[in-house]
């Protein structure tokens, strides 16, 4: 009986790619793009710019379908489930395709075998702040306090697992000082704790920090990406701080289905590619944190190789182990 | 404090909200809010996240405007429902439903909505110039609220609950006790492990408060409604005629000192980020009660019981905008989304917005103020129509209530699991009440216990473990002392009657 389904289906999808080949034009119904997180986030917020303008450029309109819950999870398993016909695509990131996969046990998808990478549109750093009562205008001086009062400070987290945490604990390793941390329930309430002072320091998500780095209500020290942020050019990066490699940050990309036609990923990454290097979406970007970043699958299949190995290690340094 | 600089901003306001492009979307907002608030089980959430690519193409103040009008507009839409079908909308019309729809069936439907409007609309204006006299100081206030003030602030909300309830002590126990443990499904934030979710990923994020209220309360009150013996063909709601539209002078007299206390604690938990609508209406109905000459009135279609809770939440609402208004701090799902509204038009949310938009942010509380005043006018009339809503047969009343229950739970996380478990959940209220159990208090504890745990474990990770931290800071000793205060005040009429239980019952011997 089941083997009967399959050569069904089986057959049926033969024949929808033969379809494909005998000329049906793609897309020929709206594009689901799933969104693995509640509406009104950053993540949220990019998806939508982009399924806009991607929408009038595949002549079909791209409704985002917010599928939130365990931590970007729940929505890209759907994802990873859905018919690989190019009409349902998911919307990425390190958390979902990175991290999530590395520290939880529970996840019922491979990011590796289960999708089709497609394209990065960008990529938001993270930003080390503190409380404007800490004695540290720099990470040097706030490793040497942090050292000189051993398990005194706190930083918050958007919960325990998010990049948030790791961030922190890279750092935490690498200069050899123990900071506690105290999760929160995400970046909103994680950004209120070191505004009151109840914590000292958190490695936040820039689109969450950066209005109260502005407003001087939190101290920024350092950006955890490879380069300066345009968004805030005085402030240096971790690395050249005095820990060289030290790379932190949130890519968000577009991935379909394992199976996904050829043609159509090749379609789709060409405008993503285009829509993501256009000057009015880097202009829409940088007013959400966020800056432009595109790759060739391949190279976004590399990346998530060696980030799913960066983070691995972090967490089980870190002893982190989700179920 | 500057009062000429204040009036000048707000004549600022009132000129950017008072254009006509501006009012269009302020009455835009709240009538498309009150529409969708009167849907069960779509709240203001699903309502913004829904309307949130319309503002797109507007601008930032038209944008905001409109969302926030959605937002107060779906908040008393809920009420309505409450009033109506006993159906919350929102967690915060929770306690409305008790003697709003006790009202209703005793055929003052008319007087409960109006006197809900009356009472939120004078919330809404106290808290309007308390937005634009005190905002910016009392966010500072709110940012001393770290977790041990938070804990013992639940802790003594918790207390007062136990108030809530008409029935026996002991039962009311076990639904808090029940509602704890139900709050506790799902991920736990400071560990990240899962607890009581069998393996089932959608109940990672916990059971959402819509699944157990449209359960509880919408489920199990159709359930019970159709096992009355009474004829089904010809079956409403009502059970009595229906008494005049209008409030009365003995209503307004009753209700006036339950608006302005009301009104007092929504402003004042309205504004911490974190206690919000639900635990003010909450607080506000216990106050009443206890104030009460004759507190058996309450449940039973007291008014205070009505004008005290929606005074207090509409208060709340209009004091969430402080703390992100001023500090850009989201004060819940839907503020985010507003924010996130602003952060898609190009504007960076936070202390700056006030200096380098004052058109947007005086705008803003200009509009809020006259947002209230539209609703007021918007429902008023309608409470007329309302009512003969009520009239409609139920055999086409309960079905048409079950589908827009079962699509609003489904629009909250687009999850068919949740539509399941509030079946389950309808079963247990219908349980519940042929067993005379109340699932107010289950509700309430099952938003704050969470909230609770995560703010105990927290207060204690920062203290390195050290329990004193909950006494030695003074605003939550502060909360604790008070808490223990109401408990003293429980305890001891209880323990009068029993005595006087006691002294009878040897007389008689």
């Amino acid at each position: 009986m089941f083997m009967k389904m399959r050569m069904l289906v089986l057959g049926l999808c033969v024949g929808c790619s033969s379809l494909w080949a005998a000329g049906v034009s793609y897309p020929n119904k709206p594009i689901r793009l799933i969104v693995a997180f509640p509406p009104g986030g950053s993540t949220d917020i990019i998806a939508r710019l982009v399924a806009q303008r991607l929408g009038e450029q595949l002549g079909q309109q791209v409704i985002v379908d917010n599928r939130g819950g365990a931590g970007g999870t729940l929505g890209t398993e759907i994802a990873a489930r859905a018919a690989p016909d190019g009409h349902t695509l998911t919307m990425g990131t390190t958390s979902t395709h990175v991290i999530a996969p590395a520290a939880y046990t529970t996840v019922k998808y491979d990011p590796l075998k289960d999708f089709e990478p497609i394209t990065l549109v960008a990529s938001t750093p993270y930003l080390l702040v503190v409380h404007p009562g800490v004695k540290a205008s720099s990470v040097k001086e706030f490793v040497a306090v942090a050292k000189s009062q051993p398990g005194k400070l706190n930083y918050a987290s958007a919960g325990t697992g998010s990049t948030t945490h790791l961030a922190m604990e890279m750092l935490n390793a690498a200069a050899g000082m123990n900071v506690v941390h105290v999760p929160y329930g995400g970046n909103g309430p994680a950004g209120t704790a070191v505004l009151g002072g109840q914590v000292q320091a958190l490695f936040g998500s820039m689109p969450a920090v950066l209005p109260h780095a502005q407003a001087a209500r939190v101290r920024p020290l350092a950006v955890g990406t490879d380069k300066r942020s345009p968004a805030l050019p005085n402030v240096p990066t971790v690395a050249e701080s005095g820990y060289p490699g030290f790379e932190v940050s949130l890519w968000l990309g577009f991935f379909a289905p394992k199976g996904t036609a050829k043609p159509i990923l090749a379609r789709l990454e060409k405008e993503l590619t285009a829509i993501a290097n256009s000057p009015e979406m880097g202009a829409l970007f940088e007013k959400n944190g966020a800056s432009p970043l595109t790759t060739t699958p391949n190279e976004l299949t590399q990346l998530m190789g060696r980030e799913l190995q960066k983070y691995g290690k972090v967490i089980k340094a870190a002893g982190i182990q989700l179920k | 404090m500057d009062f000429t600089l204040i009036l000048q901003n707000l004549g600022l306001g009132f000129s950017t909200a008072l254009s006509l492009v501006n009012l269009a979307y302020c009455f835009l907002g709240v009538l498309v809010g009150t529409l969708i608030g009167v849907l069960p089980g779509i709240g203001p959430v699903a309502a913004v996240a829904m309307l949130l690519p319309l503002t797109f193409n507007l601008d930032p103040v038209g944008a905001i405007i409109m969302l926030s009008g959605i937002y107060y507009g779906t908040q008393y839409g809920g009420s309505t429902t409450a009033i109506l079908v006993n159906l919350p909308g929102e967690s915060s019309s929770v306690i409305t439903c008790i003697d709003g729809y006790a009202m209703a069936r005793a055929g003052r439907a008319g007087p409960a909505l109006a006197i809900a409007a009356i009472g939120s609309f004078f919330a809404g204006t106290v808290g309007t110039i308390l937005v634009a006299l005190l905002g910016p100081p009392l966010a500072e206030i709110a940012l001393k609220f770290g977790a041990p003030e938070y804990f013992s602030l639940m802790v003594m909300a918790l207390i007062a609950a136990s108030v809530l309830s008409s029935g026996s002590m002991m039962k009311t126990i076990c639904m808090i006790v029940l509602g704890l443990l139900v709050g506790i499904v799902g991920t736990d934030v400071n560990s990240g492990m899962s607890r009581f979710t069998f393996g089932m990923s959608g109940l990672a994020d916990g059971i959402h408060f819509a699944v157990i209220a449209m359960g509880l309360f919408g489920f199990a009150e159709i359930a019970s409604n159709l096992s009355d013996k009474a004829d089904t063909a010809e079956r409403t709601v009502l059970n009595q005629k229906i008494t005049g539209l209008m409030p009365t002078y003995e209503d307004m007299k009753a209700a006036s000192g339950a608006i302005f206390r009301g009104t007092a604690i929504g402003a004042f938990f309205g504004t911490l980020p974190g206690g919000g609508p639900t635990i003010s209406a909450f607080s506000a109905y216990a106050l009443e009660k206890k104030l009460a000459k004759d507190p058996s009135r309450f449940g039973k279609g007291a008014i205070e019981g009505v004008a005290a809770p929606e005074s207090a939440n509409n208060a709340a609402v209009q004091c969430a905008f402080i703390t992100t208004l001023t500090l850009g701090i989201p004060h819940g799902a839907t503020m985010a989304l507003i924010l996130g509204a602003l952060t898609i038009q190009g504007i960076a949310p936070g202390p700056q917005v006030m200096t380098q938009r004052p058109d947007l942010f005086w705008g803003l509380i200009a509009s809020m103020w006259i947002g209230n005043a539209m609703l007021v006018v918007l429902n008023l009339p309608l409470v007329g129509l309302w009512v003969k809503l009520l009239k409609v047969p139920y055999r086409f009343m309960f079905p048409s209530i079950m589908v827009f229950m079962a699509i609003g739970v489904y629009s909250v996380n687009n999850l068919d699991l949740d539509v399941y478990f509030t079946i389950l959940f309808g079963v247990l209220g219908y349980l519940f009440l042929k067993l005379n159990c109340q699932p107010a208090p289950l509700i309430l504890a099952f938003v704050l216990g969470p909230l609770m745990e995560e703010n105990l474990r927290r207060a204690l990770l920062i203290s390195r473990g050290d329990p004193t931290v909950f006494f030695t800071r003074p605003i939550s000793a502060g909360f604790l002392i008070a808490a223990i205060l109401l408990l003293i005040i429980m305890i001891i009429p209880s323990f009068k009657k029993k005595r006087e239980e006691a002294v009878a019952s040897s007389e008689v011997l």
